[in-house]
C-alpha cells in the first residue's frame, strides 16, 4: 500500500522528466558532444588533409631551390604526397612574386615558399598562403624545408647524402599507459576522456539536483503540496520524487554509457587511423559512471530537495544554494589534482570524502584503477552518508513544503529537523 | 448481509463522520484555533462559517492532516484519523493547486492513484465527470492552457474522482462564475442525496444559507454558536421583518422596539425587540413610506453572523483591555 503509492509519484515524475524537451535533447547531446571532441579534431584534420597542398618555390638565393622541391614532393603522408609543386612563373624576382600572389588570391595555388638570399644561414624561410592555420601542413612544410637545409648543410661538411638521412633520424616518443592487462598506447586520449566524463558527472548532478530542487519548489508555489500531502504523507511523497527523477537521471546515464561502450568499440578503428588513438574504454569506467553517478545523484538529491522546500523562490534558492553546490564545485576542483597523481595519499584520502567520491573515486577509476577494498569502501561510506542524508533532508522537507513567507535561516532549520 | 454491516458501522461512529475534540493550534504566538470541539453528522452539509482569519481553513488543514494540532483529537468516520480514513475523504484546499504542465487526464488520474483508487478505475471514472462539467474536450491538454475557471473545475473533479464519502472543500465558491457555481452546486446536492456527508468553508453566507443544514460558527480561533441551520435561527427567534420601499427609511431605527435594521440596497431588514409587535411597525411604515413588501422572516444568517461576530469581538477586546 505504501510502496504502491510512492511508485505513483515516482513513475509521475519519471515520466514527466523523460517526456521533456531538456532530457530528450541532453539525452542525445551527451554523447554527440563526447564524439564530437574526442572524434571531431582527428577526422576533420583527416578531411583536410585528404587534399594536397599546391605550392611553388620562390628561390632568392639560386641554389637551394633543387633541394627543397624535392624534400617537399617527397614528404608523405599515410601513403600520399602532401605537396603538389607547381613552378613558378618565368621572369625575373619580382615579377615572378607577383605573378605568385595573383594565383594564390585566385585561388589557382594554396600558397609559395619564399627562399631569401640568405636563406640557408639565417635559417629564414617565407611562406605565404591563403590559409596559413592549416597547422599540420605548416609543420610538415618546415620539416621538409628545414630536412632539405640540414642535408645542404651537412653535405657541405662533408658527409654521405645516404647517411645523412639515418644519422638526423628525429625521436618519435611513444607514450604507453601500464595496467593490470598490459600495456597500451595512449597519447593523452585517456586524459580527456577522464576530464570529459568527469565534466559530464559534475554537470548532471547538479542539473538533476537542480531539476529536484524546482520540482519541490513548483509543487509548493502552485499549492499542489496541500493536495499531495493530505493524500499521501511527506516521507513518502518525498522518497517518489527522489527516486522518480533518479529513475530519469539513470536512464540518461544508461543510454550515456551505452553510446560510449558503442562508440569504443567501433569509434577506435575509425580514429586509429587518424593517428589519434581511442582510449581503451574499461567496461568497469563504465559501471562505476552509472554507479556514482547515483551516489551522487542521492546525496545531493536529497540536499537540493530540502533546499527547495525551505525556500520560496529560485532567488532565495540561491542565496543558500552554497552549503549545497560548494562540496560538488570542490570536488570538480581537487580533480585536477587527483589527475596528476591519482595514488597519493592525498587523492585517496580526498576520494573517500563521501562529498568528493562521486567525482573523485571516479575520476581514479578512469586513470589508475585503485584497489578493491578503497571502492568498495567509498561506496560503504557512501551508502551511509546517503542514509543520514535522506534522513536530515527528509525531516527538513516534511516541515518546509508547507511554509510560506519570509526565507527561514539556519537555526530555524535545525529546529525543523528537531521538531519533524 | 451488507446493509446489516452498514447499519452496523452507522451506530459505531455515532452520526458524527468528523468529530473534533479540543482542538488547538497556535502558529509563533498567534492562536490560531482555541480549544475547538465540533461534531458533523453524517449525510449533512455542514458550513463552517466565520470572517477571514477565524481559523476555518486551520482547522479543515487539521483534520487533513496537512498540520498537526498542538493538542485535542480528531476523530474521522468513528476512529482516530489516519490515512485510510483519509482516503474516504475528498479534499480541496483554499489555495487551489495542480501541476500547471501536466496533461489534465493525467493529472486527475494521478491525483486518484496516490488516494488508494486503480489506475484503470480512475481511467474509467474521468470521463463521465469531465462529461459533466464541460471539461471533455480539454481531456488531453495541459492545464495551463485552460482558464482559471476552468482549472477551478478540473480541481473538483480531482477533489471528487476517488469517490469519497466526505467532501471537504475550502472556499467551494470562490472563484466560480454564475454559471459555474450552479453547476458545482447541483453537484453538491447530487452527492448529498447519494448520502455523502459535505463539509464548506466559507464567510459567504448567502451560499451557505441555501446549501447547509448545519453549521458552525467560529471567530478567532473559537466557537460562537453551531447546530442545525433551522435550531440556529429559532434560537435567535422570528422577530425580524423585511422591508421594502420608495422613500427615506431612516426614521425606521428610531423607532420604538427596533434592535436594528439592516439595509441590503433592495431591501431592509429590521431586528425587533424580544415581544415587540410587527404590527406597530407596518402602521408606522405604511403611513410615511410606499411599501412594496413587508414580510415577517427569521433573521438571515448573516444577520446573526455579523451580530455574532461583533458581539463576541466587543467581548475579547473589552477582556484584553481590562
Amino acid at each position: 500500500m505504501i510502496a504502491m503509492r510512492v511508485a505513483t509519484v515516482a513513475r509521475r515524475e519519471y515520466l514527466e522528466r523523460v517526456r521533456s524537451k531538456a532530457f530528450l535533447v541532453s539525452t542525445i547531446l551527451g554523447p554527440v558532444i563526447m564524439a564530437a571532441f574526442t572524434l571531431g579534431p582527428a577526422l576533420l584534420m583527416k578531411r583536410q588533409r585528404g587534399k594536397p597542398l599546391r605550392l611553388s618555390v620562390l628561390d632568392a638565393s639560386g641554389h637551394l631551390y633543387q633541394d627543397v622541391e624535392r624534400a617537399l614532393s617527397l614528404r608523405k603522408e599515410a601513403g600520399q604526397g602532401r605537396f603538389v609543386l607547381k613552378p613558378p612563373p618565368a621572369g625575373d624576382f619580382q615579377v615572378a612574386e607577383a605573378g605568385l600572389k595573383d594565383q594564390v588570391l585566385k585561388g589557382d595555388l594554396d600558397g609559395y615558399v619564399l627562399l631569401p638570399q640568405d636563406a640557408l644561414e639565417r635559417s629564414v624561410v617565407e611562406y605565404y598562403g591563403k590559409n596559413v592555420s592549416n597547422v599540420m601542413d605548416i609543420r610538415l612544410l618546415n620539416d621538409a624545408v628545414e630536412e632539405a637545409f640540414v642535408v645542404r648543410r651537412l653535405s657541405a661538411e662533408g658527409l654521405a647524402p645516404d647517411k645523412i638521412g639515418h644519422l638526423t633520424k628525429k625521436l618519435d616518443l611513444k607514450t604507453s599507459r601500464l595496467t593490470e592487462r598490459g600495456a597500451r598506447e595512449d597519447r593523452g586520449g585517456l586524459f580527456f576522456l577522464s576530464m570529459i566524463l568527469l565534466t559530464m558527472l559534475y554537470t548532471t548532478l547538479a542539473m538533476w539536483g537542480a531539476a529536484l530542487m524546482n520540482g519541490v519548489l513548483e509543487e509548493k508555489n502552485n499549492r499542489v503540496v496541500e493536495v499531495m500531502v493530505s493524500s499521501i504523507p511527506p516521507i513518502q511523497l518525498f522518497a517518489g520524487k527522489l527516486l522518480g527523477v533518479g529513475g530519469a537521471g539513470l536512464t540518461q546515464f544508461a543510454v550515456w554509457a551505452g553510446s560510449l561502450g558503442l562508440f569504443a568499440a567501433y569509434g577506435a578503428s575509425a580514429t586509429a587511423a587518424s593517428g589519434l588513438a581511442m582510449p581503451e574504454v574499461n567496461p568497469l569506467v563504465l559501471v562505476a559512471l552509472v554507479v556514482y553517478f547515483l551516489l551522487g545523484y542521492f546525496l545531493y538529491g536529497s540536499m537540493y530537495m530540502a533546499l527547495g522546500a525551505s525556500v520560496n523562490t529560485q532567488q532565495e534558492a540561491q542565496s543558500l544554494a552554497f552549503p549545497v553546490m560548494m562540496p560538488l564545485l570542490l570536488g570538480f576542483v581537487f580533480s585536477f589534482t587527483v589527475l596528476a597523481s591519482p595514488d597519493s595519499p592525498l587523492s585517496v584520502t580526498l576520494s573517500l570524502i563521501p562529498f568528493f567520491t562521486p567525482l573523485l573515486m571516479f575520476m581514479r577509476i578512469t586513470t589508475v584503477t585503485p584497489p578493491a577494498w578503497q571502492i568498495a569502501a567509498s561506496i560503504a561510506i557512501m551508502a551511509l552518508t546517503i542514509a543520514a542524508m535522506t534522513w536530515l533532508a527528509a525531516r527538513i522537507y516534511r516541515v518546509g513544503i508547507l511554509m510560506y513567507g519570509k526565507r527561514p535561516t539556519f537555526p530555524e532549520i535545525m529546529r525543523w529537523v528537531r521538531r519533524a | 448481509m451488507r446493509s446489516c454491516q452498514h447499519l452496523f458501522e452507522d451506530q459505531k461512529v455515532n452520526q458524527s463522520v468528523i468529530s473534533l475534540k479540543g482542538v488547538k493550534k497556535a502558529y509563533s504566538g498567534h492562536l490560531a484555533v482555541a480549544d475547538l470541539s465540533l461534531e458533523i453528522p453524517r449525510g449533512s452539509v455542514f458550513g463552517l462559517l466565520g470572517p477571514n482569519g477565524a481559523g476555518k481553513t486551520t482547522t479543515l488543514r487539521m483534520i487533513m492532516n496537512v498540520i498537526g494540532p498542538d493538542q485535542g483529537t480528531i476523530d474521522i468516520l468513528g476512529r482516530p484519523a489516519d490515512q485510510a480514513a483519509r482516503d474516504r475523504i475528498g479534499y480541496m484546499p483554499e489555495e487551489r493547486g495542480l501541476y500547471p504542465r501536466m496533461v489534465v487526464e493525467e493529472q486527475l488520474v494521478f491525483l486518484a492513484e496516490i488516494k488508494g483508487v486503480a489506475r484503470a478505475e480512475a481511467l474509467r471514472r474521468l470521463g463521465p465527470w469531465l462529461e459533466r462539467l464541460g471539461l471533455a474536450e480539454w481531456r488531453k491538454r495541459k492545464l495551463n492552457e485552460l482558464s482559471k475557471g476552468m482549472q477551478q473545475k478540473a480541481q473538483f473533479v480531482a477533489t471528487l474522482l476517488h469517490d469519497p464519502e466526505i467532501l471537504i472543500m475550502d472556499e467551494p465558491m470562490s472563484g466560480l462564475d454564475p454559471v459555474g457555481t450552479n453547476v458545482l452546486r447541483d453537484v453538491l446536492l447530487e452527492l448529498k442525496r447519494q448520502g455523502k456527508t459535505l463539509v464548506l468553508s466559507s464567510h459567504q453566507m448567502e451560499t451557505v444559507e441555501r446549501l447547509c443544514d448545519s453549521i458552525a460558527l467560529i471567530n478567532r480561533g473559537q466557537k460562537l454558536l453551531d447546530g442545525l441551520v433551522s435550531e440556529v435561527k429559532s434560537r435567535y427567534g422570528k422577530n425580524a421583518v423585511v422591508l421594502a420601499f420608495d422613500g427615506d427609511g431612516g426614521f425606521l431605527s428610531t423607532l420604538p422596539g427596533i434592535a436594528k435594521v439592516t439595509d441590503f440596497g433592495r431591501y431592509v431588514e429590521v431586528r425587533m425587540d424580544d415581544g415587540a409587535d410587527p404590527q406597530a411597525i407596518l402602521r408606522e411604515a405604511a403611513g410615511r413610506l410606499r411599501l412594496s413588501r413587508f414580510e415577517i422572516v427569521e433573521p438571515s444568517l448573516h444577520d446573526i453572523f455579523v451580530e455574532a461576530v461583533t458581539a463576541h469581538g466587543q467581548e475579547l477586546d473589552a477582556q484584553e483591555g481590562s
